[in-house]
């Protein structure tokens, strides 16, 4: 069950851009049902995805010296839902770097059409020693760096249009917090999840420095939005659209404990805005606003 | 431009960084040990800095400043300030009261001294600078 996304890197162009692609298969272990019941890939991991290529252009220009890790996200988009038998064309493009962060932005398509974008994502970053063995990573790179060009866009033939027989047995992933620990309907929601060393992610993310991919806490995050409306019982019917201002402050490591404080920002006509905060020994680790907006708006 | 007409867009640009009131932040803040900031927040309050008064602020750029003419093996020796570069510092942070700088501080010591007011000048001088490279191209 590995955490790795890009199956294969068409084109690096060092401290510019960098494109790959990711195929969405029953070999994938994380998988979720939308709201249809559809099989897709767990939405935040598209961004961990597109992370994940920016980072490999870093690391070669590094000479796999350093790598970036998480940190401050301006902005990320969640368009639609990439769908099991789809293929997501990354595109990262680094607009700062020097050996201290990254700056970069970066989209995901399948065919025309953009399913997630990243405005503004800046990742500190520190030495691969730390977290992985460079012989190894530099092995990870020269698996999927096969340049190329795009997979032809046969709008006619995606498989969007050609649905696979769905199989309800297929396993999906679940993230999610472990339980709630206090709720005020429409207002705030308090819940809590513990880290364990057992998750599926650990083993690439990374080595020998485990720590939880900001990606899983988002996911996270987003799953508790639903349940946070499913207890609001609102009048409106809302749709996640937009991740703000993320930043994550802290490594999270098994054994930790997360509480994450969820409440209303602002919620006028047509948009909620929930505002997150995480913490590990009442320490903040996370925050992040998820932007969402009424169906059909 | 100056450090009073920077200030409020600042310090609500702090205070959105390190997700605290603004209420909470004051001219003479210091941002790790008053105000709670890392590493990562440093990163993130230079990069909103840039975007909102649109100027370039190098890495390292308050510690260019406080080195002023000093070059580096004067400035600093094993990553301790030397007599001068202390001098030099004291300076350059003219708005940090005199206990704050601490005998044999080390060169990564120096961003706990950062106030509120340090990162307005670092604006002021920022933008002005840029005037002047704008009128000199």
């Amino acid at each position: 069950m590995r955490f790795l996304f890009v199956d294969r890197i068409l084109q690096l162009s060092p401290v510019q851009l960098v494109r790959g692609i990711k195929h969405i298969t029953r070999d994938d272990h994380y998988l979720c049902r939308d709201e249809q019941g559809k099989l897709s890939f767990i939405p935040s991991l598209i961004g961990e995805a597109l992370g994940q290529l920016a980072a490999w252009n870093v690391m070669v220009n590094h000479d796999f010296r350093l790598r970036p890790v998480a940190g401050v996200v301006s902005s990320a988009s969640l368009y639609r839902p990439a769908y099991l038998g789809e293929t997501l064309l990354l595109e990262a493009h680094i607009d700062a770097l020097d050996d201290v962060a990254v700056r970069y932005h970066g989209v995901a398509r399948v065919g025309d059409d953009v399913v997630f974008s990243i405005e503004s994502a800046l990742g500190p970053l520190l030495p691969m020693e730390q977290f992985i063995d460079v012989d190894e990573v530099r092995r990870q790179f020269d698996e999927i760096n096969r340049p190329g060009a795009w997979p032809p866009l046969d709008m006619a033939n995606m498989p969007l249009n050609t649905p696979l027989q769905d199989d309800v047995s297929t396993p999906t992933a679940s993230m999610s917090f472990d339980h709630v620990l206090s709720s005020e309907p429409g207002i705030a929601l308090c819940a809590e999840k513990c880290i364990t060393r057992a998750a599926s992610y650990f083993p690439d993310h990374f080595p020998r420095k485990p720590v939880l991919p900001m990606t899983v806490l988002l996911e996270c995050k987003l799953n508790l939005a639903r349940e946070f409306l499913a207890r609001a019982q609102f009048p409106e019917a809302y749709r996640i659209s937009e991740l703000r201002k993320i930043k994550m402050n802290e490594f999270i490591y098994p054994g930790d404990v997360v509480v994450c404080y969820l409440k209303v920002k602002s919620h006028q006509a047509g948009e909620l805005v929930l505002n997150y905060r995480s913490e590990v020994d009442g320490k903040r680790v996370c925050v992040l606003d998820v932007v969402m907006t009424t169906k059909g708006a | 431009m100056n450090v009073d007409s920077v200030y409020p867009k600042v310090r609500e640009i702090i205070a959105d960084v390190l997700v605290i009131d603004e209420d909470n932040v004051a001219l003479n803040s210091r941002l790790i040990s008053d105000l709670g900031a890392e590493s990562i927040d440093f990163l993130d309050l230079v990069f909103q800095l840039e975007k909102e008064f649109n100027i370039k602020i190098p890495r390292g750029q308050l510690e260019k400043n406080a080195r002023g003419d000093l070059a580096e093996d004067e400035f600093e020796k094993g990553g301790v300030l030397t007599a001068a570069g202390m001098s030099a510092l004291k300076n350059y942070l003219s708005e940090i009261p005199p206990e704050h700088f601490k005998a044999n501080m080390k060169v990564n010591e120096i961003p706990m001294l950062f106030t509120v007011e340090t990162f307005c000048k670092l604006i002021v001088a920022a933008v002005s600078e840029q005037k002047a490279s704008e009128t000199v191209a």
